[in-house]
Formats: structure tokens, sequence, C-alpha cells
């Protein structure tokens, strides 16, 4: 994730308290998806940035997730994400993210 | 209102390591941020060589060797597969070595900045200087370097920007401002390489389209990098100082800006600059950059893969004036993402794609072709952005499902079918929509595809002015304007009924038979005209360009080198119609290329007079062996070739006498002086050898970029022939010679022309003539004959080593060379000086 | 319980995926707080 991205969430989180944040993805690809994901949970894996050893737990999710299509007025996910569902391989997303959810989330 | 159209491209690829290294900013940041990561220490073991980067599938596509076809049928991922057979030039462009490079960059720079070491120079140079299209103005320019001892201290003292080349300190960029950050060191070797590699890319397009230098009216720059400094930081304008260093002496320009989407906004506004009439050809270019090389370096790393960002980009375009060949930019369909569109991927893709498309009556499955952006999935999906491309193709087609122009099920098939494996790399603008043009435009010259759509997209967010996305499309369609009589009111006419002019000075037979056979061929319904007096040739050239006359036909009329005449006759008694080829001019100065060549030539003329597949023979003289093995080969790897067969018992593709006259071949394939004997013999045999009786005259000049129809007959030819001759120049227009011409040639580099013809000079030049530059020109007007072919070029250079400019061309009698009146003396003395005429 | 509403939300969108603002109008749409949008850019 890109550097200065990492200080904001760090900061936000800092600020609002770990538990009030969400945090959502829109990412291409699974493989992307989970690194976006372990990123404000565990920690960069890249050892690159500020969150590099910080294990913030953020609630994590994208938005092409049921859990958060569920909850987004359903004319707007139209207009704004489904064509894309039908683009990107969903079921791998859901997958990588559930995975670092189980594995890291603490809120 | 003309559209006006794609003439050419410029593909071109700079292999930098040491860039990579040093300037990529994923590096730079590591560097500074976490200077002991493994990161750093594993990254020089995933380094490619030249020839590693070279081999590279998606690299040779990039240039043009490899289709994008052949390219997709590699399986992925391509990073361990290897092109057997790579070359270092393609048909776009180049992949040019960075030490190479380095010394581009020098030329380029203006103020002083960069400094090379003095051996580097001196190793470096030669290698500049044999370059087929760098400029003896640009060698001028190379500085002799300076100790290596002062260009450590540079670097390490005076924040100069190190060159790296294969891990040696071999120069720096020295900053150009002690405060300025813009004008830093840093700034200066992003914009100076930018720059350099925008002028390579412009030369590659300048000798592909033929277009002369001096003709570019404007240049519109479409990178990434701004140049200026405190006071106007991004003032610009590298259009104009890449066209100084290219040679561009009657262009202005300016740069275009939209992040990744700014190459189709250039073409776009190129396009309409030649449309409304403001300028006649103009160019649309955009050099590499150093800050993107290796930015997803990590990635590659982390999964063991040679880091494949290790290549500046370049692209350049030609717009032009309608020529009714070259594939239109259709400025009725413009896609174009408002501000108001907003930056949901649907919203997106409906404002460039199906919107304008359904505005012009189109559904999706409409156009054959789209161009998003074409990224390299060998790259961008270890970086987990997936395979970009594809994902547009889905997307349109999603869209397409929305719209109820496409059933669900039929998305994998629509993606497949409208869809292009991405193979550009990841340099920001080089790889959005454009990649596409060279072959979108060959494909479409070939009649192969109708048309396409080229789409670019930019974030602009990440300049952190506004959180707007952007992007435009633009349509690419074949020429419609032989189909749309309305279009113009003259290409209509021209089309149906050809002018032609006939020029033939000191006729054997008088002008009174010229006039009479003009006369024939007009009460045969052509229209032609005489072209009388001493000036008529000149006057003839002056009609062509100007656009009076279609075509010509001439007598005494020198064609440059490169350039051979195919006749046309009957044979006598069977009355079979016959192509000789060639039978003046010189296609090129070796023999067997000539023939090879002449082979070309031959099938171009037959394919222009409506036979679709002709059979090739090729006549029994010194050489033909060797041609037919080269003919063979080129129509095994893709160039078809109809063989013909002997009528003698023993068959084969060697014609013997017997066949000539049998006619056994449509066309006969052999040396221009054997051909020009044939000529004469199958035209005069009636008169006894007096006046040629019969045929079709020596034919149509053709060549690989020879873009006129001009027609020979001798002083020999009687009425009959140059009424004949009238009949073969109209059917060189109606037949649309020029664009057979251009499309056989293009087929013929693609299986490999240039590297099978390199491959027999190779052999029988033992030694290669070293080259002299060329004095300023000067007008040529008069004539030295007598010269031997194969030593023509060596007389040139022989003058031109004494300060005479002189030029190689082909007289109906010979090889001549051509000077201006005033050094006739002084250059027949030194020519016979050395032998080169009695 | 739902996720969204009341919730900070922090939006990391994908040039190539699903971009920032469009997440957000989604995310307003539910009843979250968007305090960060970003959209990332690979390419």
């Amino acid at each position: 994730m890109d550097l200065e991205n990492q200080k904001r969430v760090k900061e936000i989180a800092d600020q609002f308290g770990p538990e009030n944040v969400i945090v959502v993805l829109g990412a291409a690809e699974g493989e992307a998806a989970g690194l976006a994901a372990e990123t404000v949970t565990a920690g960069d894996p890249t050892y690159a940035g500020p969150l590099a050893g910080v294990s913030l737990g953020l609630l994590v999710y994208h938005i092409c997730e049921p859990e958060i299509k569920e909850e987004v007025d359903a004319g707007i996910y139209d207009e704004q994400v489904s064509m894309m569902e039908m683009v990107l391989d969903v079921d791998d997303i859901i997958a990588e993210m559930t995975a670092i959810r189980e594995q890291y989330t603490k809120y | 209102m003309n559209n006006s159209v794609l003439k050419g491209t410029g593909y071109v690829l700079v292999h930098v390591p040491g860039m990579l290294m040093h300037h990529g900013t994923t590096q730079t940041t590591e560097r500074s941020v976490n200077p002991d990561s493994d990161y750093l220490k594993e990254l020089p073991g995933h380094i490619r060589s030249y020839e590693d980067c070279l081999a590279y599938p998606p690299n040779q596509t990039y240039i043009g060797n490899l289709s994008i076809e052949a390219l997709s049928a590699i399986e992925e991922p391509w990073f361990d597969k290897k092109v057997e057979t790579p070359s270092r030039f393609g048909p776009f462009g180049e992949v040019m070595p960075e030490d190479e490079f380095a010394v581009l960059m020098q030329i380029c720079d203006a103020f002083d900045l960069v400094h090379l070491d003095r051996g580097f120079v001196r190793n470096v140079k030669p290698k500049l200087e044999a370059h087929p299209l760098i400029t003896a103005s640009m060698h001028a320019l190379i500085k002799e370097g300076q100790d290596s001892e002062l260009i450590r201290k540079q670097v390490e003292r005076e924040h100069a920007q190190p060159i790296i080349v294969g891990d040696q300190l071999v120069g720096y960029v020295k900053r150009a401002h002690d405060v300025d950050v813009n004008l830093s060191a840093h700034v200066i070797f992003e914009n100076l390489v930018s720059k350099a590699s925008e002028v390579l890319t412009i030369l590659h397009l300048l000798k592909q389209s033929g277009l002369d230098p001096a003709d570019v009216d404007y240049v519109i720059d479409c990178s990434e990098e701004a140049c200026g400094d405190m006071n106007q930081r991004g003032g610009g304008n590298f259009a104009k100082a890449a066209a100084e260093i290219a040679g561009l002496l009657n262009a202005t320009g300016s740069d275009t800006r939209a992040f990744c989407a700014g190459p189709a906004h250039a073409v776009v506004e190129a396009a309409s600059l030649v449309k409304s009439g403001a300028f006649k050809n103009v160019i649309v270019a955009g050099g590499g950059c150093t800050a993107k090389l290796g930015m997803n370096g990590k990635d590659h790393v982390r999964k063991g893969l040679p880091i494949l960002e290790d290549c500046l980009g370049g692209f350049a375009a030609l717009i032009s004036e309608n020529d009714g060949i070259n594939p239109e930019i259709n400025l009725d369909i413009i896609g174009r993402h408002t501000v108001g569109t907003g930056s949901s991927p649907q919203a997106v893709i409906e404002s460039l794609v199906t919107n304008p498309l359904t505005a012009a009556g189109m559904k999706i499955t409409d156009v054959d072709k789209y161009s998003p952006e074409m990224q390299n999935p060998d790259i961008t999906k270890p970086a987990g952005a997936g395979d970009v491309p594809e994902a547009n193709y889905k997307m349109i087609a999603a869209l397409g499902v929305k719209l109820g122009q496409l059933e669900r099920a039929e998305l994998p098939a629509f993606v497949k079918k409208h869809g292009l494996r991405g193979f550009a790399p990841t340099q920001g603008h080089i790889p959005s929509g454009v990649p596409y043009l060279g072959f979108a435009r060959e494909s479409m010259l070939a009649g192969r595809t109708e048309n396409a759509m080229i789409i670019g997209k930019g974030s602009l967010f990440l300049g952190r002015m506004t959180n707007q996305f952007d992007g435009i499309s633009f349509f690419m369609q074949k020429n419609t304007r032989k189909e749309s009589p309305s279009a113009v009111a003259a290409p209509a006419l021209i089309t149906d009924l050809p002018v032609i002019g006939v020029a033939v000075p000191d006729s054997e037979s008088g002008t009174e038979m010229i006039r009479s056979a003009v006369d024939s061929a007009r009460k045969k319904g052509y229209q032609a005209f005489l072209i009388e007096g001493d000036d008529c040739l000149d006057r003839m050239e002056e009609m062509l360009k100007s656009g009076e006359i279609d075509a010509a036909v001439a007598a005494h009329y020198a064609f440059p080198v490169g350039v051979a005449t195919v006749g046309r006759i009957q044979t006598p008694a069977l009355g079979r119609e016959m192509f000789l080829a060639t039978t003046t001019g010189t296609s090129a100065t070796d023999r067997t290329e000539a023939m090879v060549r002449n082979a070309i030539a031959g099938i171009i003329a037959a394919k222009t007079c409506g036979i679709a597949e002709p059979t090739v023979g090729i006549a029994n003289v010194e050489g033909g062996r060797q041609c037919g093995r080269i003919l063979q080969t080129l129509s095994e790897k893709g160039y078809s070739i109809r063989f013909a067969e002997s009528e003698r018992a023993d068959g084969g593709v060697l014609m013997r006498g017997n066949d000539l006259l049998r006619g056994s071949a449509d066309v006969m394939v052999m040396d221009t002086l054997t051909g020009n004997l044939m000529m004469k013999m199958l035209s005069a045999f009636t008169t006894g050898g007096g006046i040629e009786s019969v045929g079709y005259g020596y034919g149509p000049g053709i060549g690989e970029r020879y873009d006129k129809r001009i027609l020979i007959v001798s002083r020999a030819s009687g009425a009959a022939v140059i009424a004949n001759a009238v009949d073969y120049a109209a059917q060189t227009v109606k037949g649309d010679l020029l664009t057979i011409a251009r499309q056989e040639f293009i087929k013929a580099n693609k299986a490999g022309l240039q590297t099978l013809i390199d491959e027999v000079k190779q052999r029988s030049q033992k030694a290669a003539v070293p080259k002299t530059a060329a004095p300023p020109k000067e007008t040529c007007t008069e004539e030295i004959h007598g010269i031997e072919v194969t030593e023509l070029d060596e007389a040139v250079e022989a003058l031109w080593s004494e300060g005479i400019y002189a030029e190689s061309g082909m007289g109906c009698t010979g090889p001549v060379l051509m000077l201006n009146h005033a050094r006739i003396e002084q250059a027949t003395r030194i020519l016979r000086d050395q032998g080169y005429v009695r | 319980m739902a996720i969204l509403e009341g919730k900070k939300a922090i939006i990391i969108g994908d040039r190539d995926g699903i971009p920032g603002p469009a997440i957000e109008a989604c995310l307003q749409s539910a009843g979250a707080e968007v305090v960060f949008s970003s959209t990332e850019c690979f390419v």
C-alpha cells in the first residue's frame, strides 16, 4: 500500500480509535486485496511504510463482499459497482478477505 | 471535410538497468527510507541482460517484429520465454542499449549539463555513428568527455546525478541551478531522458513514413514530465526541444498533459489541426520516464521474477492530410470523460465507449478491435493490478450486456474477438491506447481490419488538484475516400478516368508519332495528353506532385536507386501476358538483393493489373538460384508466393529461354540488364529490331518507399507501345499500385525480407566500405554516365570525401551519378583518376 | 448488526478495480462517515 495512505490509516485509527474504524477496499484482484487487508490488520508485509510492524487489527472489507453490498443502497450499488462485479473474480476476493479477517482483525 | 490519416508510427524501447537501479522511484524511495532492505540487496540478481530484454516476446511485439497474434500464441507468463531470432530493429523502431542512450542524452543536452567519461565516449561514439538514423549533425554534437576523477567528484560533492552503465560510473547530469529544485540534477536527468527517447522515436517515425523532416509543421509532446524553472514550473516545451534535435526545421509545437490519457488527447488535437487545414503534417510524440522504472520491482523480486520494468518507452505518430490510402481518424466519433461523468467504472466506460458509438448509430460489436490500456500482463499481474487490457474488455462487454447488445454468455467470446493481449511497458502514458496504432494501421492497410477504437485513460487524482478521473477515445477506420464520392470532387473522377501525362523527349520516331500515340490512347477512352518541350520531365514531376496528372509515361527518366520498372509484354505466338521484373532502374546495388526485390516488384505489378495470385518464375541467370532460395524462405515465413514450373521436361522454378517465349510464368524475375534486353527483343522482334511495336513498355517504377506512378518507354518505342503504356499507366491508378506496393512490402518485411537480404549481403560484401558523410546538398542537374553499378555508391562517396555533393541514380542506359553543373569538370577528373570512369 | 452504520470509513480504492469515489457513494448510502478516500494506481 502507498506510504502516504498507510500514514493516513494510522493517524485515523489513533484519532477515532481502531474499534470505530472500517477500511473498505476496491482492489482489482484477490491477492492485492489480501495484501492491503493484511497491511491494515497485521501490518505492512513489505516492511516499507509507517504500518510496518504495527498491527492495527482494523475491520476490513472489499466493496464487492456480500456483507457490504447488503447494506448499500441497491440503486447506487448497481450504478457504481455492479458492472465491475462481472469483471472481477469476486469469489477469490471474498476468500482472501475472509482469511485475513479471521486471522488478524481484532474488532 | 476530409478526415486526417495516420501516416506512420514510431515505437522505441531503451534498455536501462542502470537507471532502473539509480533513478526509479521505487528504488530511490527504498534507498532513503530503508537503505539496508532485503529488496535492495536482492535487486541486482533480478536485472536482465540486454539480450534477454531484447528476446522478451512483448518487447519484440512493441517494435513490430512479433505480431500481437503471435505473441498471444505464446503461453503466459512470458518472462521465461524467448523469441528465437530477436532483432534490435523492427518495422516500428528499436530496442536501444543503455550505453548508446547515454551518448544520445549528451547529444540532446543543449546546456552543457551532461558529461561523459572520455574513454566511454571513445568506445561508444562509433556505435552511434553506425546507427542508421542518428544524423551527421547529431554526431557533430558528441563531446570528447571528461576524466573519470572529475566525474566522481561531481557526483560525490556537487549533487550531480550519476549515469551508470553496466555498474560503471560513466558520466553525470549536473544541476542547472544551485537553489531552484525545478532545475535540480534529478529533474534535468528525467527531462533529458524524456527528450532523448522522444527524439529517437521521432527519427524512427520519419524513416518509416518516408516524410521529409522539413515537411513537419507541428509537434505535440504527450509525455508526463514537466520542464521549467521556479517561476514557471511546467513552462515547456519538450515538443520543440525534441523537434530541434530531430531536424524538423519548419516545425513548432507544444506540450499536452493529461497523465496516461495524454497521447489520446494529443492524437485528437493533431487530427483536428490537420482536418481544420491549419497544418498538413503533425507529429504526436512522447518519450520515456525514469521514475516508473522498476515501479513494481518489489513484487517481481518477491515472486522470483526478473525486474520486467527495465525499459524506457517512446511513442510517436504522424497525422497527415487525407491521402486516400492510410487509415483515417474519424472525428465524428470521440468518447470523452466529462466533469459530470463521475468515476464509477461503468460511467467511465459508458462515456468513452458506448455513448460515442450509440451517437454514431453503432453497437459495441461493430468495432473490430478495441485498444484500451495495453499494459503487459506479465508486469501487472504479479503486482496485483491484474490483466489491465483484459479487465477493460470485460468492462466493455459487461456494459454491452447491461445495454442488451450482448448476451452474458457471449462475454468471453467478445473479449477474445474484439480484444488484444497487452504488450506495452508500464511507462504511464506509453501503454494508454496508442501502442496498437502501428499494428492497426498495417492491418487496415492490408484490409484485415475495418476499424478500431483507441481509448486513453488517466488518473488525474494523482496530481492532487482534483479527484477527477479522465479519458478520451477516438475512432480509426480504413480510408473511406474512394467509397464516398461526395467527400471531394476530384477523387471520384480520378478513379474513373485517370489523367495520364506523356513526356517522351528525343523520340527516335519524332514528336508526331508520340502525338498519334496519345490520340490513339484517347480514342480508347483515356484522358491522356502530351507534355512537350525540353523541360517536359521537370514539368511532368511538378504535375504529378500537384495532382494535375495521376500517372505519367516517360522516356529518359532517372529513378533513384531502390526503384526499378516492371515491363509488360505479350509473348510471341501464344500471346500470353507476362511481366518482366525488372527492365530499367536499380532495385538494389547488390545483385541478389536486386533480384529478390525485382520479384516483389513483379508481383506488385501483376496484382495491380488484376492477377490475384501471379505465378513467379526466375530466369536462369547468374544469381537466379540464390534468389530462388530466398524467395522460397520468404514464402515459408509468411510472404506467400505461387511459384511457376518450367515447361521443360525437368521442370523447376528456374526459367529457361523457352519458358520466356512460352510465357510459363506471369512474373519473370531477372536482373535489370537482362530484363532490359528481353524487353527490347520481345518488343522489337516483329520489326526486325527496328522500333518497338508490341507490348506495354518498360512499366512503372516500383520501390519500397517510392510514391509516384511513372512508367517508362524507350526512345525506340513505337506508337502502339506508347498507347499501351497509357493503358498500363491507367491501370496503376485504378488498380491502386501504391497501396498494393506498400502492402506487399509490409508483408515481405514481416516475413523477414531485410534479414534474409542482410545475410546474403554479409556474404557478398567481404569488407564494409567506410562511411563518408555527405557535404551540404547542392542542386543536381548534370549526370555522369559509365560507372559500374556495383561501384556507384563508392564513386558517390569518393566525390563526397573531396567535398563534392553527388547522388546516385539510374538512367535508362545504366547507372548515373548526378551532381551540380559547376562541379562536373572537377568530378570527372576525380572519378577518372580513381578509375571509376574512363 | 450493521457493519457500516456510524463507522468512520477509510476507502482505499483502485484505479483498475473500484475507484475511491464510487465506493464513497456506496458507503454514504449505508450511513458510514467517510473520513478518508484514496485511489491507488499500479500502472
